[in-house]
Parts: C-alpha cells; sequence; structure tokens
C-alpha cells in the first residue's frame, strides 16, 4: 500500500481524532463495503454505477481502507476550507477497522450534520485472513455484530445470505435488511474444498446441514438443531460482468445498494456491462502478444475462488507469487488450506516471492505429475539446473520476481495467457514490473 | 521405547511390503492454520516410497476400533469454541483409548493449542480452569489479553536422537508460533530448545515437549514439510512400533524441503 495514500489522513486524525465523524457528517449518503474478499470490486461497481448516475463519489480507490485511508480519500477531494467536494461516499472498510468506523459514522457531533443521512452496509463475507494480525474469524464476527446495534431503523445493510455468520447478523439489527444470495444448483461443489470456516451454526454451535455449498463455507445452510436457515433472498436480474462466481455475489450487494438510492434498474445494468476489473483483480496487460491476467489471491478461499476460475478458463500457465509482508500477513501456513491439487498436471506452474520456497513445497506435495521433478535455479548461478533427466519439469522457481515473470512468458506462445495468482504485498510488485506504478 | 530388532528382515530393506494408517483428530474442528499440510507431507512422503497410507478421519461418531487401528496420531490447531467440543468429546470418549495408545508408543504430533489438550489443566484468561487430558506433565496458563500473544517465525534445536539415518543429522527445526497460552513443563522432556521465537512460555527456553513417541508443540499448522527428518523420525517411529522391527526408509530428494528450512534459518540468523 502506497504511503502517500494514508499519510494525510494519518496527520489529520493526529489533530482531530473525530475527523472522520465530522467529514461523515456532512454526506448524504455513506457506504461501507466490508468483508474478507470482494470489497475493492464490490466499490468499485457502486462508484461507477453513481458515477454513471451522475453522483461524484469519495472512495478509496487505491485500497487504503484504515481509518486513515477514508480521511484521506475526503482529505483529497475536499476544498480549502474542509468541505467536501461531494456528498456521497463509498468506501472498503478493512475487517479489523470496521467497528471503529461504524462508531465514528453513528457518533457524529458537527453542527453541519445532514438531516435523512442514509447510511448503507454491505458484508460480504468473513473468511480466515491474515490470522497472525487479526486473530480469529469467530471473533471478528462477534464484534460486527455487536457494533452493528448502532444502526438505526432507517439505516441499512446488505448481507450474504449464504455466509452463515454473516446472514445470522441480520437477525440483530434494527435497521432495514435485504439479503443477497445465489440460487444455482449447477454451481454446487462436487466435493467440499478444505478451507472451511464456518461449518458450526451461528446460533447454537450445531454442524450445518448444506443443501450444496458454492465455495468453503458459502452455500444454501440450515440448522437442522435450531431451524436457523437461510434467509429469504431479494433477486437481482443483472448478471456479474466478470468471471468467477464470487463476482455474481458482488455484483448482486452492488445492484441492491445502488437500486435502493433510487437508480433505475437500466442505468445500473448498462454501468455493469462495461465495467473494468480493479487494480490486480483479473486485471489485465498485454505483451508482445501474450496476455497476463492478475488474480488478487492473498486467503485460502480467495485462493480456491480463483483457481476454480482459471480452470474453468482453461489456464495453461500460471505463475504462483507468495510473499510475507505486513499487508500479506507474516504466517503462509494457509497455502496448505489452498486445494492445488485440483489443478491438472499439465499446467505450467512458475513460483517466486520472498517465501518461493514455501509455495514450490506445497505444490511439490500437491503431486500433480508424479514423474516430474522440481527444478530450482542453482546457488551459484540464477540458472536452472542442467538436469537431462528434469526436462518435463512443470514447475519453476525463481525467487526473483522479474525473472519469473520473463521465464514464465517465454514459455508462452503468442495469444496465450500466463495467470498470475499474488498475494497482496506480491500483487503490487507485479504491477510496478508491468506497468511501472504499484497502485492507479 | 525399545522396540525389538531384527537385523536384515525383509521389511528392513524393502518399504513397499509396509502399511500405515493416520489417525486424522477432527479434521473439521482443528484445522486452523493449514494443519492439513502434515496429513499431506506424512502421505506423500509414504507413498513415494511404496509405504502404503490409509488417513483415518476422527469425528465425534468415530468408535474406538478405529482410533484403536492407527499407528500414528495428528492433532492441530482449533478456534475456542471447536477447542471446547474436541476436549468434551475426548474427555468423555476418546481420551481413555488414546493414553493407551501414547503408553505403548504409538507416535503422535499435537502442534498449535494442544498443550491445553494434553495437559494438567489450562488456566483461562478468566482464571477458569479447564481440566485437560493429563498425557504430558505439564500446566498451561493464559494471563489475560493485555499480555501480547506469542507471534512469529521460530526456530528451535531439537532434544530427539533422530534414529533414522538419511535426514544427514540436522538437530534445527522451523516454523511459525502464535498463541496467547504459556506453557510450564513438570518432568517431561522439551521438544526442543528455543533459538528464535517464544517457545512455551517466553521465559525458560523450552519449546513443546514430547513423551514416549508423541510430540506437543506450539509451532503450528504444517510443520513437518520443512521439517522432514521430523515427518521422517514420525514415518519411522510408528513402522517400527507397528511391526516391531527396525526399519530404514527409502531416502528421498530433500532439496527443496532444506531450501525452505535453510531459508527461515538465514531469515531468523542463526546460520
Amino acid at each position: 500500500m502506497g504511503a502517500g495514500a494514508t499519510w494525510p489522513g494519518e496527520l489529520a486524525l493526529r489533530f482531530n481524532p473525530d475527523i472522520l465523524s465530522d467529514f461523515t457528517a456532512g454526506q448524504e449518503v455513506i457506504v461501507l463495503v466490508a468483508g474478507t474478499n470482494g470489497k475493492t470490486t464490490t466499490s468499485k461497481m457502486m462508484r461507477e454505477i453513481m458515477e454513471g448516475n451522475g453522483r461524484k463519489v469519495i472512495h478509496n480507490d487505491s485500497g487504503a481502507n484504515l481509518v486513515n485511508g477514508l480521511v484521506s480519500a475526503y482529505i483529497k477531494s475536499s476544498n480549502l476550507l474542509g468541505n467536501t467536494r461531494s456528498k456521497y461516499s463509498v468506501f472498503e472498510v478493512d475487517e479489523n477497522a470496521f467497528p471503529n468506523v461504524i462508531s465514528k459514522v453513528k457518533n457524529q457531533k458537527s453542527k453541519v450534520q445532514i438531516k435523512n443521512q442514509k447510511l448503507i452496509i454491505i458484508l460480504l463475507n468473513l473468511f480466515r485472513d491474515q490470522l497472525d494480525r487479526y486473530g480469529e474469524v469467530d471473533s471478528i464476527a462477534r464484534k460486527w455484530k455487536e457494533s452493528l446495534k448502532q444502526l438505526k431503523s432507517d439505516d441499512l445493510a446488505i448481507l450474504n445470505a449464504d455466509d452463515p455468520q454473516i446472514a445470522a447478523i441480520g437477525k440483530e439489527l434494527q435497521s432495514n435488511v435485504l439479503y443477497f444470495g445465489v440460487d444455482d444448483q449447477k454451481e454446487f461443489l462436487k466435493h467440499n474444498e478444505h478451507a472451511t470456516d464456518s461449518t458450526f451454526c451461528p446460533n447454537c454451535g450445531y454442524k450445518l446441514y448444506y443443501e450444496g455449498r458454492y465455495f468453503s463455507h458459502i452455500g444454501i445452510w440450515k440448522c437442522v438443531n435450531c431451524g436457523l436457515g437461510r434467509p429469504e433472498i431479494t433477486s437481482v436480474s443483472a448478471s456479474s460482468p466478470l468471471p468467477g462466481l464470487y463476482n455474481r455475489y458482488n455484483t448482486f450487494a452492488a445492484y441492491l445498494a445502488t437500486k435502493n438510492l433510487g437508480i433505475d434498474e437500466k442505468d445500473i445494468k448498462d454501468i455493469l456491462d462495461k465495467f473494468q476489473p480493479a487494480f490486480g483483480r483479473q486485471e489485465e496487460f498485454d505483451v508482445d502478444g501474450k496476455k497476463m491476467k492478475i488474480f488478487l489471491a492473498k486467503n485460502p478461499a480467495g485462493f480456491n475462488a480463483n483457481l476454480k476460475t482459471i480452470i474453468d478458463l482453461k489456464a495453461k500457465s500460471i505463475l504462483l507469487v507468495l510473499n510475507d509482508r505486513i499487508p500479506d500477513g507474516h504466517d503462509i501456513s494457509w497455502i496448505w488450506d489452498v486445494d492445488f491439487e485440483t489443478l491438472q498436471p499439465e499446467v505450467n506452474i512458475t513460483v517466486s516471492g520472498d517465501r518461493a520456497w514455501d509455495m514450490g513445497l506445497r505444490i511439490k506435495y500437491a503431486d500433480l505429475n508424479q514423474n516430474a521433478k522440481i527444478k530450482m535455479p542453482s546457488k551459484i548461478s540464477d540458472e536452472i539446473l542442467q538436469d537431462k533427466q528434469n526436462d518435463n519439469s512443470k514447475v519453476k522457481i525463481y525467487e526473483e520476481l522479474k525473472q519469473a515473470i520473463t521465464k514464465a512468458l517465454d514459455g508462452l506462445k503468442s495469444g496465450e495467457t500466463l495467470y498470475i495468482l499474488p498475494t497482496y504485498s506480491a500483487m503490487l510488485d507485479v504491477r510496478k514490473i508491468l506497468t511501472g506504478r504499484k497502485i492507479l | 521405547m525399545k522396540t525389538q530388532r531384527f537385523k536384515d528382515s525383509k521389511l528392513q530393506r524393502n518399504n513397499k511390503d509396509l502399511q500405515l494408517t493416520i489417525g486424522w483428530l477432527y479434521p473439521e474442528l482443528m484445522s486452523t492454520y493449514g494443519d492439513r499440510g502434515n496429513v499431506i507431507c506424512l502421505t506423500k512422503r509414504c507413498q513415494w516410497r511404496g509405504v502404503e497410507v490409509k488417513v483415518e478421519r476422527i469425528e465425534f461418531e468415530t468408535k474406538d476400533e478405529i482410533l484403536k487401528s492407527c499407528d500414528l496420531i495428528l492433532g492441530g490447531g482449533a478456534q475456542d469454541r471447536q477447542q471446547t467440543l474436541v476436549i468434551n468429546d475426548l474427555k468423555k470418549n476418546k481420551g481413555k483409548a488414546m493414553k493407551e495408545m501414547f503408553e505403548r508408543g504409538v507416535p503422535g504430533l499435537f502442534v498449535c493449542g494442544s498443550p491445553q489438550l494434553l495437559g494438567h489443566y489450562y488456566m483461562t484468561g478468566d482464571g477458569e480452569k479447564l481440566d485437560g487430558l493429563g498425557i504430558f506433565d505439564f500446566v498451561t496458563k493464559h494471563f489475560g489479553h493485555d499480555k501480547p500473544r506469542c507471534i512469529g517465525n521460530t526456530v528451535g534445536l531439537l532434544n530427539l536422537e533422530l534414529e533414522t539415518k538419511n535426514q544427514g543429522q540436522r538437530k534445527t527445526i522451523v516454523g511459525f508460533e502464535n498463541h496467547g497460552g504459556r506453557t510450564y513443563l513438570g518432568k517431561v522432556q522439551p521438544f526442543a530448545k528455543v533459538m528464535k521465537g517464544n517457545g512455551n512460555n517466553g521465559e525458560d527456553g523450552t519449546e513443546g515437549a514430547i513423551f514416549n513417541n508423541v510430540i506437543a508443540c506450539y509451532f503450528h499448522g504444517p510443520l513437518l514439510p520443512k521439517n522432514p527428518h521430523v515427518a521422517d523420525w514420525l514415518i519411522t517411529k510408528s513402522l517400527q512400533v507397528k511391526y516391531k522391527t527396525e526399519i530404514r526408509l527409502t531416502e528421498l530428494d530433500d532439496t527443496l524441503e532444506w531450501q525452505a528450512h535453510n531459508f527461515l534459518l538465514k531469515r531468523a540468523g542463526v546460520i
């Protein structure tokens, strides 16, 4: 994350810790999007629909989603008197910062407070992510539920009905609640993925029954013990502009929110049809007639969803980049929860990043191509070990990212696509190499 | 634990006649940090040598006969709510059979939250005392959320005679720890000496514990892939106890495993 996206906010917060309350007090519409996966894409969809409808939006499009990032976005769109140039805010909010942001928005002391302010909360999902920083999924869900008790009857919560822990929050709220979900039996998983989080009833702790799962713990669920079940969803006629089942959830959430703001159904669909992905989220690059597509993959659930999508897209070459810096989480144990075993043995795999050896090891134990050995550069030169027997190798490891990208592209024919699956800081590094810029 | 030795037996030379059953404790409940990596690692390292592997998932409803048919027991980390469910089931049902197995020499690997399960008791941050299985002579205390958690990459020096010959005599162990509780050992050997990180309590330099052939440690998640010597020690011990004979495992090419291992040693400044 570029420091430029947060330092103005950081500085302003030192002078006025309540500055976020003061900024939000002047807003007519505030939309907060939270969830482990999909917040950047969903908030970008919302912003484009609203701006396409003539409403300029204040938005943290750089992905700086802590309080200082939100304040920075307001400062960037303010004039010298500190008045914002727009009355509409759409923010993606970090899972752990979310309760604090809610408190700031709900406790506005400013005199310029707008009457009939509209607050919309979108909760997408909750998966394991960066556990060494954040503690456990259960405790985040508990904190969210607690903070959302501050919502009033004219606020709106838009919740994922297919994520049991998110859906269960709805029952506790004073506000209006809309649920989105997917009804598509042919997308049910044939075998459960390993990376599952809340397979237990959020109400009574009993093991949940699934009529079908879409990915991880997302699906059509119910508790046979206490009767809690997937709430009734509001059906959405818009279709997702991007591949991947998870993008349907993002689309449905953005659709319900913008429709609630009074935007015409046809306008929403027209704008969504032209939607271009956010940076690092299925973003595409062309190099000499070869394509590269980046799928940010920062946790097991997101990784599995991305693997499923690229397998459906018949990927032949992939590049996995695993870093373990602060935005990625220092603990890389989670790669063992990703189902690399689902990849076809013919896929060419290149591995890089700070923890290239660990990712290489994970692929080795996925044992995709049982006759092939894994190639890696020798310590002396950076070239691949020249072992004739290893020529059928499908996995190559390069610690140096630039070299990994170059080598992976070399193996591609014109018109073919290299699918890059990086962690967060690795995604920024990849973009830096490809575009010269980390973010936008 | 002494095993009978039959030198030059057929089993000693040919891994292909061997079979190993791994008991995986509560795979859905105790699987927080990529713990599955240990099951995958042991399975593949057996299969690559021609040792046949069966993985038994030990769930609430699993009968004692199934548990007792296992040659090696694996336990992973759980979130608080799941941990309570597990300990209740162990105390009520499977704990007794498991204790007998461990006393007989059946190996086990317990990572992450296991000290809370296997010791005498676990004192929560609120001062509540939860009884464990008492298999290991140690106690665990949580000093409340004001005391920082022990988090980070960890390096240890093994306190374990690695009897198999094919690991190049490696003595280090690398992994990641993330725990709020602190464990204090009684009359039980530590699993390793801390070289980098916190270990059991951040005070006495011990990491984990070893009782007979059972390892309990704060290294969490996928410990074995980067520590193939420990993986092979577990496999060897399991087969020796099962077949009551000396076992020599076929050598594997572990270049990549040691690359990943050495990377963390270097980063920790140990080499």
